[in-house]
């Protein structure tokens, strides 16, 4: 059997190219503006002699090879820097966010993972019925769907019914009442449900329709014809051989939604005002806080290339033709 | 009893705006255990629908009528719920381009005993044995059955393809068109061991082709099928020395000979469409024999010899 690390290797250095490739481009992009950190210095004191300071203070009296290589070791070892707002380090600042998108964003695309590949492969089996019909388009319409308009949507007709928080993610009283970890839990859980399930929808939107595809697209190959007629029921031909071959292009595009859902939830983190990284990239954008700016594409970026990285694995591990 | 009797089997299929396609119209065959039956015929005249009937296989959008006995019992009858227990444990299939027969996630080991689990004949271990039984019995290493099929070459998965086929012990072999798509030696090499096999093992077998000297060689039968119809069905010996149809004769002529100093003959024109009903033979505006019953009369059943049978108006021989 194919032991595969020497796959696992490869595709892992690969990965890491990728991402200095993308650390240099952060780098030579922020040079290419005009000027630098001492330009916009317009005050009494801003002699030469003060302006050559600063310089020499933020390293920039040294050559771009040179500043290029401190740029890159700091990376590597997790220092980005400060951020301009609360002098704090940019990664901290980070951290917490993204602590608050993951489970969300998880929430939802585990949502959308179960009801969508269900409902997908469902439709492609009955093809042409009503399940079908109805399934299609309600995948369609929440698919193009505005996702900050479905957002808005869910708080003015769910949320009331469903007696859900629409806003940040914890009761703030709660906490004075020391309540203990489980109405906590539930608390933080009903502050997530429709966020969630915003993504949640409009991934489903999206899964539904992949899935049927490409299950139609399974299930009109000669192999299905050959396991149809060695007798095996419609149930085992669609366990056994449509489900897994149409898989194939899904685990990609799930992952690679994965990646980048870290950078979409900006509207919906918005909508809600969800304390996530969406929202925290949003308020970093309008106080110009650049370092946290740099930061949190950096995140975006290695999270998109982490997640193809996780994609090219479980393909090894279930397509067979992809070899070493 | 024959070992597969097909009576007056009809295919129709749904097309756009209401209208059918008379694919096969009202086919007869018999084949006896150990017989082999070349079925030949152009493109689009039937053949590969008529056997995917004879297995249920056909799309949603295709009707069927008819008989198919398998050992005096009609398959047919009950749809899907009486085809199923006798698909492969009765009657089993090498399908046409076996590059695609097989998943190419699963294992051809796991794909030749899948049918054996489903069936109960074996499992588990046993499953395994009888598995690399198989792959021997075709000429393959009974070790390569936890290969994947992208890791065999196109002669080898024909073979397992054809190992797959004979898992549950089948009575009827149905073969389409096994042979296309393979390099000349590889044909010749798969066609000697489906005929080996089919002697050993006593089986029926239907061999859709056609190609004719593939049928000469390999068959003791033949039917040659023209626009959904049988045109004449006998020995393979009868239909090459005396055919009754002019259409049997014109395909002799057309296909050449190694030995022969004939030129090769091409039959002019095109069969007729499907999708309308045909009045007389269909055979009848490329036939060189035709005369006037041909054009208004559909053409009787007749007989010479026992097996032998044609329809055709022409008495005495094409």
């Amino acid at each position: 059997m194919r032991a595969g690390w020497s796959y696992v290797g490869r595709r892992a250095l690969f990965a890491l190219i990728t991402i200095l490739v993308a650390i240099s481009l952060n780098f030579v992009l922020f040079r290419l503006a005009p000027g630098d950190r001492t330009s916009a210095l317009r005050c009494q004191g801003c002699t030469q002699e003060f302006k050559a300071q600063v310089r020499a203070e933020f390293g920039l009296d040294r050559s771009v090879p040179e500043q290029y290589l401190v740029y890159v070791k700091e990376t590597a070892t997790g220092n980005l820097g400060r951020s301009f707002v609360t002098q704090q380090p940019v990664l901290a600042e980070l951290w917490k966010p993204v602590r608050n998108t993951i489970p969300m964003v998880l929430l939802g695309t585990l949502f959308a993972i179960s009801l969508g590949l269900t409902l997908g492969v469902v439709s492609a089996w009955r093809r042409g019925t009503i399940t079908d019909r109805t399934s299609v388009w309600s995948g369609l319409l929440l698919y193009s769907l505005p996702t900050q308009w479905l957002a808005l949507m869910l708080i003015f007709y769910a949320a009331g019914p469903l007696g859900l928080p629409t806003s940040d993610i914890a009761d703030p009283y709660l906490a004075y009442e020391n309540p203990g970890w489980w109405p906590e839990l539930v608390d933080r859980l009903q502050h997530m449900v429709l966020p969630a399930a915003t993504i949640g929808l409009v991934l489903f939107g999206e899964y539904t329709l992949i899935t049927r595809s490409s299950m139609l697209e399974a299930l009109g190959e000669d192999y299905i014809l050959t396991a149809r007629a060695k007798g095996l029921s419609n149930w085992q031909i669609v366990r056994r051989h449509a489900l897994r071959n149409s898989l194939l292009p899904i685990v990609t595009l799930i992952f690679l939604s994965l990646g980048f859902i870290l950078g979409g939830a900006i509207l919906i983190e918005t909508v809600f005002n969800y304390p996530g990284i969406g929202l925290q990239l949003y308020e970093s954008v309008t106080e110009r806080d650049y370092p946290m700016l740099q930061g949190g594409f950096l995140l975006l970026t290695v999270s998109v290339i982490l997640m193809n990285f996780l994609a090219d694995l479980l393909y090894f591990r279930l397509d067979p033709r992809v070899t070493e | 009893m024959s070992a597969l009797a097909v009576e007056d089997l009809h295919v129709w299929f749904d097309l756009p705006g209401g209208r059918e396609l008379h694919a096969v119209q009202g086919i007869d065959l018999a084949l006896e255990p150990g017989e082999r039956l070349g079925l030949v015929g152009e493109s689009g005249c039937g053949k590969t629908t008529a056997i995917l009937a004879m297995m249920g296989l056909l799309p949603p959008s295709a009707s069927v009528a008819g008989r198919v006995l398998l050992a005096g019992g009609d398959i047919l009858a009950g749809g899907d719920r009486t085809m199923r227990p006798h698909r492969w444990t009765d009657i089993a299939m090498v399908f046409q381009g076996a590059m695609n027969a097989f998943d190419p996630v699963r294992t051809v080991g796991d794909q030749i005993a899948e049918p054996l689990e489903r069936a109960g004949l074996a499992a588990g271990r046993a499953a395994r044995t009888r598995t690399a039984e198989l792959l021997e019995l075709v000429g393959i290493s009974g070790e390569r059955q936890d290969r994947y099929p992208h890791e065999f070459s196109g002669g080898m998965r024909q073979r397992a393809a054809i190992a797959m086929a004979l898992a549950c012990e089948p009575k009827v072999l149905l073969a389409d068109e096994p042979t296309t798509a393979l390099d000349v030696m590889v044909q010749a090499q798969i066609l000697e061991l489906l005929v080996r096999l089919t002697d050993e093992l006593g089986l029926a077998m239907v061999l859709v082709t056609h190609d004719l000297p593939l049928v000469s060689q390999a068959c003791t039968h033949a039917a040659v099928m023209y626009a959904g119809r049988i045109a004449e069905t006998g020995t393979t010996r009868e239909l090459h020395h005396a055919p009754l149809h002019p259409y049997t004769r014109m395909l002799f002529e057309a296909t050449p000979d190694l030995r022969g100093t004939d030129a090769v003959r091409s039959i002019p024109g095109a069969p007729p469409r499907l999708d309308e009903p045909t009045v007389g033979c269909p055979f009848q505006p490329r036939c060189d024999r035709a005369f006037g019953p041909c054009a208004t009369t559909r053409p009787p059943r007749r007989t010479t010899e026992p097996g032998h049978l044609t329809h055709c108006h022409l008495e005495g021989g094409a």
